[in-house]
């Protein structure tokens, strides 16, 4: 008897519990529908908003950018840094129904490497030999060579099911993963719905019944639509929208350092930017602060190569003397390199982000002051990434994403012939230096590299970095328990709640 | 009066034909190709991956074959498949046509209601404080951009009436008067300039003709004024108008093209924008074959409408 009631008890707590824990429907206001739902095939943002929500990872990273366990329970690293293993949750399933098992892990892996995929991630695992199912429950990955930002680069391996994804081709219109949400509707350039995966293993989570990610292109809309609690979440809203939320009641209006930089980009294969000299006077040029209040109203903070959001391996800026504006600096090092009256040139940029368009104009004033007279060219958005993509540019202004991981910042773009290495920069000295740290396992020799690395490139690099702004995020006041992200990742939903 | 349709019918034809070779050649001649969008920022594809996509597409034929094969597919009904989406553009457009045809004709039915009577009394009592108003008006409503005029109806019905639906969209089928809730602010924005231009138009057009002979034989064999000005005057001053309306539905769709953008309606114009973006071909080429098409019927039942105004019209 006493046996029954305790089932009767627990089966009732289970009832309760499962009524309370999930309920509402979240109203997300996003400016961009998803192109496509693939997560090895995805590029855009707003795809991966949706994605992150429907996929996991062996190891995921939270709102203080520190790897914490997602499908992996727990990992060992081999002493020589060549091997990791994996322990994996058990019971997991995917949302249709079936376990999540070691082979799911390598098939996911060895669907990134295929080159019939062209997964953009697959050059973040350039440097895995191989990843092998070691158990039911146990992966492990073998290196060519020790990799420090593995780990961070894992949190990019979605684990998905080899049976859906060869059931469909791809995965740009299903969705089956293990996340804390499922996908329940796709409405093209109306709106997503998830709903609650409710075989998820966190316990108690998520919280929310389902999530509705409303498009809507207009930010004065998705403004508006806050206000009257149409909608209840803005992931991402610019600095001045966000000043006159933040006077709305009802409203809250969150802040946190993005990942992601304002720069200046200088094609270094093209005269008079392949002149260090040149290079060192325009930062001596750029008046940081300046830009800082005129185009971000003074939520952001000046900053070098790396975020200042990377507390362990950001260098502070009072570390690089060209941070500090001097006409007569700029000029003397313009002078010393042949260009005494300095020189015409082009930036190019796009309008679609209103603080890169601004900080272009900006930037062309303070220019003009050192003798470089610079003519902006706001392009539209496809055919600047195509002249980005070709180095078809003298300088440019844009944003550059960021990382959790310092190699994440640096070496793509710096390195000789790295995929983002636009610039056509080549240091052979800094080569040197991204390869040591991506190859060195001690935390203190990497910091001590990388401190070297941003004081190279600071002054003289192809980046004349500008700033990084606050992001901010806006939700009513009634949406419990969301915080925000440095990556801009929503990770965070599964344990938003509404009353 | 059939063989005139015929022949206008068969003029479609060669428009459409001229359309499509410019629309199909000014899409190629913007820079960035659909292969080059689709990968965006991403510089870790081998340019191997990036000719087989191409090639996947069919964009690596030379150009006149590829106007050939999309030429052919249309004639026998097929208006290609969206690049992004793997969907039939004939789909693609059928799925959006409704919310814009919606605020399209809502927008016409409310300037026809609104422009009619506000003209006539305009014109009928020339000089008045009432004409001068509806004048001012008109300059007003002619002034304003949609975009603008959106955003602040947008904005004032957030603050004072923030439990109106004034976002997005739902089908009439499912919710008519959420349907109609939502339609109501973009309705009135895009019909604004018509309403204000069919006006002016109206006004001036009543003016000419209640000076002209007839009618001051009608008013001097001791007609009322009643009779004069709806019997006799109205009708001849319609011609212009309906030539206008003609022309303005024209605008109106570029002016949804705006307002669906303001107010998240998944409508043609938010689909042909995403489109342009995109660089998705065969959705831009079908679209604008499609408004095309409309637009040109629109002009032929207009022409039409004329004799149904004046029987002296006769077509040839």
């Amino acid at each position: 008897m006493r046996t029954r009631i305790g089932l009767a008890l627990v089966t009732l707590v289970a009832a309760f519990s499962l009524a309370y824990a999930q309920k509402g429907t979240l109203e997300v206001a996003v400016d961009q529908a998803p192109v496509g739902l693939d997560p090895d095939i995805v590029t855009a943002f707003s795809s991966f908003a949706v994605v992150n929500e429907i996929y996991e990872g062996l190891v995921g990273v939270n709102a203080q950018l520190q790897i914490e366990p997602a499908l992996a329970t727990s990992w060992t690293v081999s002493p020589d840094g060549l091997s990791y293993t994996f322990e994996l949750r058990q019971g997991v399933k995917f949302h249709n129904g079936r376990e999540m098992t070691s082979a799911d892990v390598v098939y996911s892996f060895d669907r990134i490497m295929d080159p019939k995929t062209g997964s953009p991630q697959a050059s973040r695992f350039n440097e895995v030999a191989k990843a092998e199912a070691t158990g039911p429950y146990q992966v492990t990955f073998t290196l060519k060579e020790p990799f420090a930002p593995f780990l961070s680069n894992l949190t990019n391996l979605f684990v998905v099911p080899k049976e859906v994804v060869e059931a469909n081709g791809d995965l740009q219109k299903v969705a089956v993963g293990t996340g804390p949400f499922e996908l329940d509707q796709v409405v093209p350039d109306t709106y997503v719905l998830l709903k609650a995966n409710p075989d998820y293993y966190r316990p108690g989570e998520p919280k929310l019944a389902a999530i509705k990610f409303n498009v809507v292109p207009e930010a004065s809309t998705r403004a508006a639509g806050l206000r009257t609690g149409t909608y209840q979440l803005l992931p991402t809203v610019d600095p001045v929208t966000a000043e006159t939320l933040k006077k709305t009641s009802g409203v809250t209006v969150l802040g946190t350092q993005d990942l992601a930089y304002s720069l200046l980009g200088l094609n270094t294969s093209r005269k008079p930017f392949d002149d260090p000299r040149v290079r060192e006077a325009i930062n001596y040029a750029v008046d940081r602060s300046e830009i800082v209040q005129a185009v971000y109203l003074g939520n952001a903070v000046p900053g070098g190569p790396i975020s200042p959001a990377l507390k362990d391996w950001a260098v502070p800026t009072s570390d690089f003397p060209c941070y500090t504006p001097s006409v007569a600096k700029a000029k003397q090092l313009l002078a010393d390199a042949g260009y005494p009256n300095g020189f015409s040139t082009t930036i190019i940029t796009f309008g679609t982000i209103k603080e890169v368009a601004d900080t272009a104009q900006v930037l062309q004033a303070q220019l003009a002051r050192v003798g470089i007279d610079a003519k902006v060219d706001v392009e539209e958005f496809g055919k600047f990434v195509q002249d980005w993509k070709n180095s078809n540019f003298d300088m440019f202004v844009s944003l550059n994403g960021g990382s959790v991981d310092p190699d994440g910042y640096l070496y793509r773009t710096f390195i000789t012939g790295g995929s983002t290495n636009v610039f056509k920069f080549s240091d052979p000295s800094v080569d040197q230096l991204l390869k040591q740290g991506r190859t060195t396992p001690d935390t203190a020799q990497r910091q001590a590299i990388y401190d070297n690395l941003q004081k190279q490139l600071a002054c003289t690099g192809p980046i004349v970095h500008i700033a990084y702004g606050t992001l901010f995020t806006a939700l009513r006041d009634n949406v419990q328990g969301f915080q925000q992200m440095p990556t801009r990742g929503l990770t965070y939903l599964r344990e938003t709640s509404l009353p | 009066m059939i063989g005139y349709v015929a022949r206008r019918l068969v003029d479609l034809v060669f428009v459409l034909l001229g359309v499509s070779v410019l629309v199909f050649l000014m899409v190629r001649f913007i820079p960035g190709d659909a292969v080059e969008i689709m990968l965006g920022a991403n510089t870790d594809i081998t340019p191997d991956r990036v000719a087989a996509l191409r090639h996947g597409l069919g964009l690596d034929l030379p150009i006149h074959v590829q106007y050939w094969n999309w030429l052919t597919g249309v004639l026998h009904g097929d208006l290609g498949t969206s690049i992004w989406t793997g969907r039939p553009v004939a789909d693609e457009i059928l799925a959006r046509a409704p919310a814009t045809l919606e605020i399209t004709l809502l927008a016409l039915a409310l300037a026809l209601v609104l422009a009619l009577p506000l003209g006539v009394v305009s014109a009928r009592a020339r000089g008045s404080a009432g004409d001068l108003v509806v004048r001012l008006l008109s300059i007003v409503g002619l002034t304003l951009p949609t975009f603008w005029v959106g955003v602040l109806m947008l904005l004032v019905f957030s603050l004072y009436l923030p439990g109106w639906p004034a976002i997005g969209y739902v089908p009439f089928a499912t919710q008519p008067l959420g349907n109609l809730a939502r339609m109501a602010l973009p309705v009135v924005a895009v019909s604004l300039p018509m309403i204000a231009g069919l006006t002016r138009i109206l006004r001036s057009s009543l003016l000419e003709v209640l000076g002209s002979d007839y009618v001051r034989t009608a008013r001097s064999k001791g007609l009322a004024e009643r009779p004069v000005l709806y019997k006799h005057a109205l009708r001849n001053a319609l011609i212009p108008v309906v030539t206008v309306i003609g022309v303005q539905l024209g605008y109106l769709l570029s002016g949804v093209v705006v307002i669906e953008q303001v107010f998240a309606i998944p409508g043609i114009g938010r689909l042909i924008i995403g489109a342009i973006n995109q660089r998705n071909y065969p959705l831009i080429q079908g679209i604008v074959l499609v408004i095309t098409a409309v637009f040109v019927v629109v002009n032929l039942l207009v022409d039409l409408a004329y004799a149904w105004i004046d029987p002296r019209v006769e077509y040839e």
